[in-house]
């Protein structure tokens, strides 16, 4: 169900990402992981086109860490970050974090071997259903995509929603 | 250094002055890297600055380029550290310099085909200059056709924006044409008709044609005197 990607540029390091649906306990979730009890990212699944945007702030956020010049606290607040067309780090997490009453979660993790117990540990906490990644795109609201990252309707002729919000991602630091 | 380790591995597909290109896979898919390396004679400093500037055009004008809807390759990641720029592999494509090459050589039936095609690049690099992205090294081997898996049809799409920049004035957009023409006729012979087609449309597409045309006549006469003297 989970989706296990090895990290090219940083061969120690591996990104999982694990979907659910018909959450009942994205409030306890998100408090966990404030207090850092809950080692991973928690992300609002409506505002993703699909896995790969995530594997890109997740590069993006091991390279920063390695290269010290994170935004924000830790990895995975960095990841929320990384997702956000601008540089505004509360604004990020209202809109790419998950919200109390939320009923899809996304959560996000990065770690160096397979890590069966941390995953299970997760499925554990969750209060809801975990679903194949690849159903991101049933959970996906494309028009408030469009809307946050600014696409215009002639990007989209050459190319996926996607691109475009890679595009954004990728270089948001130099606009 | 996690770039600088992972090119080592991949496949270089050019290697030019200022610039390698790679092919690599990156988070899963095919990917084009571009790693600008540090040039010796210049002061590490001043050459570390010009580098990162180099870098940020790039992006930025790809990134330009693809808001008013001309293709270019995606942008998937930029490291400031080894001045490297991970790119959208444009697979299943061909140069336009092959197209036009073999069409050549396969006879005049295809005569209307490349006539439409240069009537293409003069629309889309009309459209590039109106956003006023110079493109900075214009031939037919960084234009690049694409099928599309959708609908079969024909895909323009803009590469090496290496020697791009930011700019509105019409001597800069005639110099870029101006490189284009010398780069297409000498590439392929007796298209003189040919390029004039991609003119012309270049012309009937952009608004401030009237003041580039004006200026690459400028630059043509200036070329023409330069090769008289010397
Ligand atoms: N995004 C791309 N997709 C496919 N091929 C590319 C791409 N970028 C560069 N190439 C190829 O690599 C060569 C050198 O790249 P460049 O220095 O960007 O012109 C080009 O002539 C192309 O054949």
């Amino acid at each position: 169900m989970h989706l296990t990607q090895e990290l090219e540029l940083f061969p120690d390091y591996k990104v999982t990402q694990m979907l659910f649906k018909e959450v009942k306990n994205a409030a306890a979730l998100r408090q966990s992981a404030v207090e850092g009890k809950l080692q991973c990212a928690l992300i609002n699944p409506t505002m993703l086109v699909n896995h790969f945007q995530v594997l890109v702030a997740a590069n993006k956020a091991v390279h920063l860490q390695k290269t010290g010049k994170m935004k924000t606290r830790n990895i995975y607040s960095e990841i929320i970050f990384n997702l956000s067309p601008t540089n505004n780090i509360s604004e990020a997490f209202k809109r790419f974090g998950i919200s109390d009453g939320d009923d899809g979660v996304m959560v996000v993790l990065v770690h160096n071997k397979d890590e069966t117990e941390l995953f299970s540990d997760i499925v554990a906490k969750v209060d809801g259903l975990q679903v194949p990644v690849g159903d991101i795109s049933s959970l996906s609201d494309h028009a408030k995509i469009k809307k946050l990252y600014k696409v215009t309707p002639q990007e989209e002729k050459c190319g996926t929603l996607l691109d475009a919000v890679v595009c954004r991602m990728a270089t948001k630091d130099v606009m | 250094m996690a770039a600088p380790e992972f090119l080592r591995k991949a496949e270089v597909i050019k290697q030019g002055a200022e610039a390698r290109v790679y092919r690599a896979t990156f988070l899963g898919n095919p990917t084009i890297v571009k790693e600008r390396f540090p040039k010796r004679y210049r002061h590490p400093v001043l050459d570390e600055k010009l580098t990162h500037r180099r870098t940020l055009q790039e992006v930025r004008s790809i990134l330009r380029c693809r808001r008013a809807g001309i293709s270019a390759p995606v942008v998937y990641f930029v490291d400031y550290m080894s001045h490297c720029i991970f790119l959208e592999e444009i697979v299943s494509s061909s140069t336009v310099r092959d197209h036009i090459a073999s069409a050549q050589q396969s006879g005049s039936c295809k005569q209307q085909d490349l006539e439409q095609l240069a009537e293409r690049v003069g629309q889309i690099l009309a459209k590039m200059h109106d956003e006023d992205v110079i493109h900075g090294d214009l031939t037919t081997s960084n234009m690049l056709l694409r099928c599309s898996p959708d609908n079969g049809e024909w895909d323009l799409v803009l590469i090496d924006f290496g020697l791009s920049y930011i700019s509105a004035l019409p001597e800069d957009k005639g110099v870029d044409l101006y490189v284009l023409e010398k780069a297409f006729l000498s590439t392929h012979p007796n298209t003189e008709a040919l390029f004039e087609k991609l003119l012309k449309s270049y012309t009937a597409s952009s608004k401030k044609s009237p003041a580039v045309i004006k200026k690459l006549d400028e630059v043509r006469l200036r070329g023409r005197k330069r090769s008289m003297v010397g």
